[in-house]
C-alpha cells in the first residue's frame, strides 16, 4: 500500500478505535489517572485531521510522522509522548519508500515497542503497553510468508493483556497501587489490543474481527 | 518549622511568578505556564539554544541560569520533581533559533525520562537536540562509574561554558562537546548539617542529630558516605577537598575554578571560612585558583551545609568562564 492508502487505512481504524475511549478511560480510572480515554479520543481526532491535510503524495513514513506529531501535540501527557516516540521509531523502518512492503508491519511494531521500552525503561512483565506490543510484534515477524498476520498478532496481544492482568504494575502511576494493581487490566496493553482489533475490523472487511 | 509561604501547593507557581515580575527585562514565559522560562530575547536566530530543567527547591539552580551567555530556557517541576516532557518540549520550541538545542541538566531518573521523551517530540518538529548530563557528585559513584553520578552544583560551570560557546556562535555539536568536556573535568562533594523541610508535607527530608553532619549528601538529602560528629570548618574543607583533587588527578602547576556553594541555610561568612581553607590547601599543593565563586548557586531549600566544586582548567575553559553573561542571579561582566 502507498502513503495515501495507508492514511485512509489509519483513518478508518481510528474511527473505530475511538469507540473504545470510554472503556480505556474506565480502566485507567481504576489503575492510573484516568486520562487515557481523553488521550485516545483527542489523539485520534488530531491524527485523522492531520492526515486529511496531508498531500496525497506523502510517503508512508511521512504519514506516520504526521500522526505522531498530531498525537503528541493533542495531549501533553507522558503516554502521548511515548506513543509519538514509538511512531517516530517505527517510521524509520519505512525509510523513504513510497510503498509499505509486505512483512514490514512486524519490523515497524518491533521498533515501536523497543522505543517505548527504552524511553520508558520498561520490559515485558512490568504490566504496561509492552505486554501487548512485544508479543504482537513477534507474531507479525513470525508470519512465514512475510505477510503480516494480523489475526495472530491480535491473539498474541490478547494473551499478553490476560497475562499482565495477574501481574503487579511496575511503572507509572499504576505502580503506586502496588499489590492492589493485581487483577486489574492494564489500560495501555488493552489500548494496543483495541487498536489492532480496530485495524482488523476496519481494513479486513472479508473477515469478522 | 516556619516558612514564609501561602498555600503550600501554590508555592512553586508563586515564586516563579515573583521571578517573572521582578525580572521582565531578562526572562519571560513563552505561554501562560510560569514553570517554563526563557530569556527575554528568545529565540535568538541562528544560535544554538540550551534548555535545562529539574525540580524546584534549588534556586538559583535551573531558573537562575537563564540569560545571555547562559541557558536559553528552563522547565521546572514541583519541589524535587521533574518537569513534564510537554514542558521541556515547550521550552525547546521557544528557544529554537534554527541551530538546534542542547539539553543540559542533572543526572536524575525522572529528568532523564522526561527530557528523553522531549528529544523525540523535538525531532518530530525538526529540531535536532543533543543531551549532556551533569554528573559531578563524586560521593554518589566511584570514578569508574562517573557517568552514573548525580548532578549537583558543579553543573553551573557547564551552563557558563556551554552558554558562552553558544553565544559566540558554536554549532550544536561544538556546544555539546564543550558541555561534555566541562562535565568530565568537574568534581563536587557536599556536607549536610540540617535537613530540608518540604513545603507540602512540613516534614524533614531526612534526619540528622543535633551534633551530626553528613559528608557526601545529595541536594535532595540523598544519603552520603560518612555520617559523624560535626567537625570544624577546616576539617570539613579538608574532607571535601581531598577526594576532589584525587578525582581530577590534580598536580602542582594545574589551574582550577573553585565553587564554594551554600545549600540554603548556611551563612555566607561560613562559606568564606571554607573558601579560606580551600585556598590554603590548593596553594600548598601548587594549584592555582584562576576563578572562584562563593555563594548560593545550587541549594536544597533550607538545608544547612555546603558543597565544594572544582573544575580543572585550561585556556579554552577559562576563556569560556570569563565570557560575559547575565541572568537575574548571575552576572559575569
Amino acid at each position: 500500500m502507498n502513503g495515501k492508502e495507508l492514511a485512509e487505512a489509519i483513518q478508518k481504524c481510528l474511527a473505530l478505535f475511538t469507540d473504545y475511549a470510554d472503556e480505556l478511560g474506565d480502566l485507567d480510572q481504576a489503575l492510573g489517572d484516568g486520562d487515557l480515554g481523553i488521550t485516545v479520543s483527542l489523539g485520534a481526532k488530531a491524527a485523522s485531521e492531520a492526515l486529511s491535510n496531508l498531500d496525497d503524495s506523502a510517503t508512508p513514513a511521512e504519514v506516520v510522522l504526521a500522526c505522531a506529531k498530531a498525537f503528541a501535540n493533542a495531549n501533553p501527557s507522558t503516554m502521548a509522548a511515548l506513543v509519538a516516540g514509538a511512531l517516530l521509531a517505527g517510521s524509520r523502518t519505512l525509510g523513504d519508500a513510497t510503498e509499505v512492503a509486505p512483512g514490514q508491519a512486524g519490523k515497524f511494531a518491533l521498533a515501536a515497542a523497543e522505543s517505548i521500552s527504552q524511553r520508558g525503561k520498561s520490559q515485558v512483565g512490568d504490566k504496561t503497553i509492552l505486554d501487548a506490543m512485544f508479543p504482537a510484534a513477534e507474531a507479525l515477524l513470525a508470519s512465514p510468508d512475510g505477510v503480516a498476520d494480523l489475526a495472530a498478532a491480535i491473539e498474541a496481544a490478547e494473551a499478553g493483556v490476560i497475562r499482565s492482568t495477574g501481574l503487579q504494575s511496575r511503572r507509572g502511576r499504576a505502580s503506586w497501587m502496588q499489590e492492589r494493581s493485581i487483577g486489574l487490566k492494564d489500560p495501555g496493553a488493552t489500548a494496543y489490543l483495541r487498536f489492532l482489533q480496530s485495524w482488523h475490523a476496519a481494513n479486513s472487511p472479508a473477515e469478522v474481527g | 518549622m516556619k516558612k514564609i509561604i501561602n498555600e503550600p501547593l501554590r508555592f512553586v507557581d508563586e515564586f516563579l511568578e515573583g521571578i517573572l515580575l521582578a525580572h521582565p527585562d531578562l526572562v519571560k514565559t513563552p505561554g501562560d505556564d510560569p514553570r517554563i522560562l526563557v530569556r527575554a530575547d528568545a529565540p535568538v536566530a541562528g544560535k544554538v539554544g540550551i534548555v535545562t530543567g529539574g525540580g524546584s527547591g534549588h534556586l538559583p539552580l535551573f531558573k537562575g541560569y537563564v540569560g545571555k551567555g547562559l541557558c536559553d530556557g528552563v522547565a521546572i517541576g514541583n519541589v524535587f520533581s521533574s518537569p513534564s516532557s510537554a514542558q521541556v518540549f515547550e521550552a525547546t520550541k521557544a528557544v529554537d533559533g534554527g541551530a538546534g538545542v542542547l539539553y543540559l541538566y542533572g543526572n536524575y531518573g525522572g529528568d532523564v525520562f522526561n527530557f528523553d521523551l522531549s528529544v523525540d517530540l523535538a525531532e518530530l518538529e525538526g529540531i535536532p537536540t543533543r543531551t549532556v548530563l551533569g554528573c559531578d557528585d563524586v560521593a554518589s559513584q566511584p570514578k569508574e562509574r562517573a557517568a552514573d553520578r548525580r548532578g549537583v552544583a558543579g553543573i553551573i560551570f557547564a551552563f557558563k561554558a556551554a552558554g558562552a560557546a553558544a553565544e559566540r556562535g558554536d554549532s550544536l555539536d561544538e556546544v555539546a562537546a564543550v558541555a561534555q568536556d566541562i562535565v568530565e573535568n568537574t568534581a563536587t562533594m557536599g556536607v549536610g548539617l540540617t535537613p530540608t523541610i518540604l513545603p507540602t508535607t512540613g516534614k524533614p527530608s531526612f534526619e540528622l542529630a543535633e551534633r551530626e553532619m553528613e559528608i557526601g549528601i545529595g541536594i535532595h538529602g540523598e544519603p552520603g558516605i560518612h555520617r559523624g560528629e560535626l567537625e570544624s570548618a577546616d576539617e570539613i574543607a579538608d574532607h571535601l577537598l581531598a577526594p576532589l583533587m584525587a578525582d581530577l588527578s590534580l598536580v602542582a602547576g594545574d589551574r582550577v575554578a573553585v565553587l564554594v556553594n551554600g545549600l540554603g541555610a548556611t551563612p555566607l561568612e561560613e562559606l568564606y571560612v571554607l573558601y579560606r581553607r580551600v585556598h590554603q590547601n590548593l596553594a600548598a599543593a601548587g594549584i592555582e585558583i584562576a576563578k572562584n565563586y562563593v555563594g548560593e548557586y545550587a541549594t536544597s531549600l533550607e538545608m544547612a551545609g555546603a558543597s565544594i566544586s572544582l573544575l580543572k582548567l585550561n585556556d579554552s575553559r577559562l576563556e569560556l568562564l570569563n565570557a560575559a553573561a547575565r541572568s537575574p542571579f548571575f552576572i559575569e561582566a
